[in-house]
């Protein structure tokens, strides 16, 4: 018996001629997919029935996930610490390197709470993003990273990972602009708002804190709001040449921020300029990733990043919030957004989300529909 | 959430008793506002009027705010401040927001050109989940812990869970099942990530399936297990027709497709996740939940005949008391991740037919195994609780 839905598909798949080499059943047609489909004159047909068929829920063992990501890394070595490779581990063993290509892991049978389902996963690194969609889209790839500017421009229907909002957007200052007039001139002056509109098509959260909402609970009471006036009347109290500063990114990803805090800055007659390198700068535009759970682990960690004094131990959420009220006195360091890590993820791909609310790989429980066992 | 919600009507009548000093920490949202309340009128002092605007940022019931309101106001007033409005007002503004682990009341209050941020936190409770009746289907709990549940099996007033660390002997106690025993389980290997796992009663014993485990036990006079290292096949019950002796391959969440019916004669059938017997026109027929995604349908010599619907797969054979003679309950096919439902089905001309709705379910369902001639054990995960919850599941006549 045909359910309604493969019924109405099997209507269009008829009112077609039935392509050479596939069977009049549609178990059997499903099970062309992939090795004949490439032979068949009619192979929409036989993809809108294909896909109409759902997958089995038990997880399948079996397949290679294919991941692209747009970081080189040129490392000697694979990572071992940070999001992404490293959190493969001990479920996967990494079984090839080639530093700023690729990287490949294969399942490990002792893994702890068992063998993951894949057999391996293949990581293809330094793809830039246009490359890593269409390379989702002709199904070279599985899992591919979404940038925050194009998670809204993405094409209906495709499946996405999503953390919680775990990569906080920041200004950090350096040691030569002293003037703290200066630096709450600037934070008064970026205008949030258009950033997270245009430049970020309204992905992630405007945000005046280091820890985000969903962690601490009370991020909402940092000012994020510009105010033009007030850092126009700070900068003017500023000697002129503590008025002048450079801004740099280490992430050429975050330059069209940059360039708009620039202007930005003008606006409130502060002159900042993109420093061409970023370590050179007077501030510097980065992002700094949560890396804990625990809102008091990750603010201690968070500060040990960026050189902050380390925060108090903080047993309450009063405390922790007066331990992060500190670290932000003085404008050294300015939170502006908190950004989620997104994913687009292949239909195929089961048994997710692979990521964890931190953003951290989680593929041992995920499976491949149409894996053999 | 559930126990904060249960919790709120006391809460709030607590609310009216202002006796406790203050306290470091709350408990829950009347502690909270007891809190926050005493430090602001030591700002405000006695004689200055209070200011309070509330909002929701939380996930509790936005009417909450309106009653947060007037609790505040109370609370000011029994320690000695006051609400209202005027020039040299305190502006008060609390929100009700919340983290991962806490709910918060968070208090920013503005004295002049002073603004002051207090917080009072209380824990987050886990949310229960009301369990939705079906149609020609019913569903009862019988248990939910934290741990796994590969299968649960009631003999009379003697209930064993089987789990992945242990075997645990329930006694009924009145209307509820207490534990009162229970063995751990030695895995030989570690466990596959998708365990499964089946127990089976056969008086005065039982007999435990796990992957490279083949356990016999006892419940009387005491909880016994003998567990030994191996791959004994697997018996797979469909109500009361003979059941099915299938081996489970090593190290992964499928039967390897070696069969063997009662009658000792040894067959092979493709991979499956689950079988069940039906009967059509007085012929034996089996149903695979194959582990390639689809439902098969078999003769009595396992050669295939057609395909079936795009069920999940798990699938548990019982007996019909209504409707068919003999019936399919199969799951739904989905993620693994999704709340799932039962559909149970019959066999008319080789074709399925469903029988009933679909019987839905708060989470996933983790196993399906036939429990007796006309019930099967559902286990699901909820998602709400974190628990695994199972259900015996039956026909509804009449329904």
């Amino acid at each position: 018996m045909l359910t309604k839905t493969t019924e109405s598909l099997w209507g269009r798949m008829t009112s077609c001629a039935r392509p050479r080499g596939c069977p009049a059943n549609r178990r059997a047609c499903r099970l062309s997919l992939g090795t004949q489909l490439g032979k068949l004159p009619h192979a929409v047909c036989v993809f809108l029935i294909c896909s109409s068929l759902p997958a089995a829920e038990r997880p399948r063992y079996g397949g290679t996930l294919r991941i692209e990501i747009h970081a080189s890394i040129e490392t000697a070595d694979p990572p071992q610490l940070g999001p992404g490779m490293p959190d493969l581990a001990p479920a996967f063993a990494i079984t090839r390197w080639e530093a700023g290509r690729r990287a490949a892991y294969a399942a490990d049978e002792n893994a702890p709470g068992g063998r993951p389902f894949l057999d391996a996963v293949e990581v293809e690194l330094a793809r830039p993003p246009r490359d890593q969609a269409i390379d989702l889209d002709v199904g070279k790839a599985e899992m591919i990273e979404i940038p925050p500017g194009e998670a809204r421009r993405q094409p209906p229907g495709r499946r996405t990972w999503v953390s919680q909002p775990v990569r906080v957007l920041l200004l950090d200052f350096g040691a030569r602009v002293d003037d703290p007039r200066a630096r709450e001139a600037l934070a008064l002056a970026v205008d949030r708002t258009a950033i997270f509109n245009v430049l970020l098509q309204r992905q992630g959260e405007i945000s005046g804190a280091l820890l985000p909402q969903w962690l601490s609970g009370y991020a909402f009471v940092f000012n994020a709001a510009s105010d033009a006036a007030k850092a126009r009347g700070l900068a003017a109290a500023v000697p002129a040449p503590a008025r002048s500063f450079s801004i740099g990114v280490e992430d050429a990803a975050l330059r069209p921020i940059a360039e708009r805090i620039a202007l930005n800055a003008r606006d409130a007659g502060l002159a900042v300029s993109l420093a061409p390198q970023a370590g050179a700068a007077d501030v510097r535009l980065l992002e700094v990733r949560i890396a804990a759970a625990d809102p008091a682990h990750a603010l201690a960690a968070i500060a040990a990043t960026l050189g902050l004094a380390a925060p108090p131990r903080a047993d309450s959420a009063d405390a922790l919030y007066n331990a992060e009220r500190e670290l932000l006195d003085g404008f050294r360091v300015v939170p502006l957004f908190h950004l989620a890590d997104v994913y687009g993820v292949a239909a195929r791909v089961k048994g997710g989300p692979g990521i964890s609310p931190l953003g951290q790989w989680r593929l041992e429980n995920v499976w491949l529909e149409g894996a053999r066992p | 959430m559930i126990a904060a919600v249960n919790g709120r009507r006391a809460a709030w009548t607590a609310l009216l008793l202002w006796a406790a000093p203050l306290a470091s920490a709350a408990e829950n949202l009347d502690g909270a506002v007891r809190e926050l309340a005493g430090k602001t009128v030591l700002l405000a002092g006695a004689g200055t009027p209070v200011s309070v605007s509330c909002r929701n940022a939380s996930s509790l019931d936005s009417s909450d705010v309106a009653r947060l309101r007037a609790a505040f106001e109370k609370m000011l007033q029994q320690a000695g401040g006051h609400a209202g409005q005027g020039a040299t007002a305190v502006d008060v503004s609390l929100t009700l927001s919340e983290n991962a682990t806490d709910y918060l009341l968070v208090e920013e209050a503005g004295k002049g050109d002073e603004r002051t941020v207090w917080i009072a936190a209380w824990k987050r409770a886990a949310t229960g989940q009301a369990v939705v009746a079906g149609v020609g289907l019913e569903k009862k709990l019988a248990w939910e812990q934290e741990e796994q549940i590969l299968d649960l099996a009631i003999s009379g007033d003697a209930m064993l869970v089987l789990a992945p660390s242990r075997i645990t002997l329930l006694a009924r106690s009145v209307d509820r099942w207490e534990p009162r025993q229970s063995v751990r389980l030695k895995p030989p290997a570690p466990w596959p990530r998708d365990l499964r796992g089946r127990l089976r009663l056969s008086a005065p014993g039982f007999q435990a399936f796990l992957p490279g485990l083949a356990c016999q036990g006892a419940i009387a006079p005491e909880l016994s297990l003998d567990c030994r290292p191996g791959d004994q096949p697997w018996m797979l019950a469909s109500g009361s027709r003979a059941p099915l002796a299938a081996n489970f391959a090593p190290g992964r969440n499928y039967f390897d497709g070696r069969v063997a019916t009662t009658t000792g004669v040894a067959r092979s059938a493709p991979p499956f996740f689950s079988a069940a017997a039906v009967e059509d026109r007085a012929s034996t027929y089996w149903l695979l939940a194959l582990a390639d995604g689809h439902a098969e349908l078999f003769d009595a010599n396992f050669n295939p005949l057609a395909p079936m619907p795009a069920w999940g797969s798990d699938l548990a054979g019982i007996d019909g008391r209504c409707g068919a003679a003999t019936q399919v309950l199969a799951t739904r096919a989905g993620d693994a991740n999704e709340p799932d439902a039962i559909q149970s089905w019959a066999l008319a001309d080789r074709t399925a037919a469903p029988l009933t709705a679909p019987i839905l379910f708060p989470g996933p369902v983790t196993a399906l195994w036939a429990a007796g001639p006309d019930s099967a054990l559902a286990v699901v995960r909820n998602p709400s609780s974190g628990k695994y919850e199972a259900y015996v599941v039956t026909l509804a006549c009449g329904s």
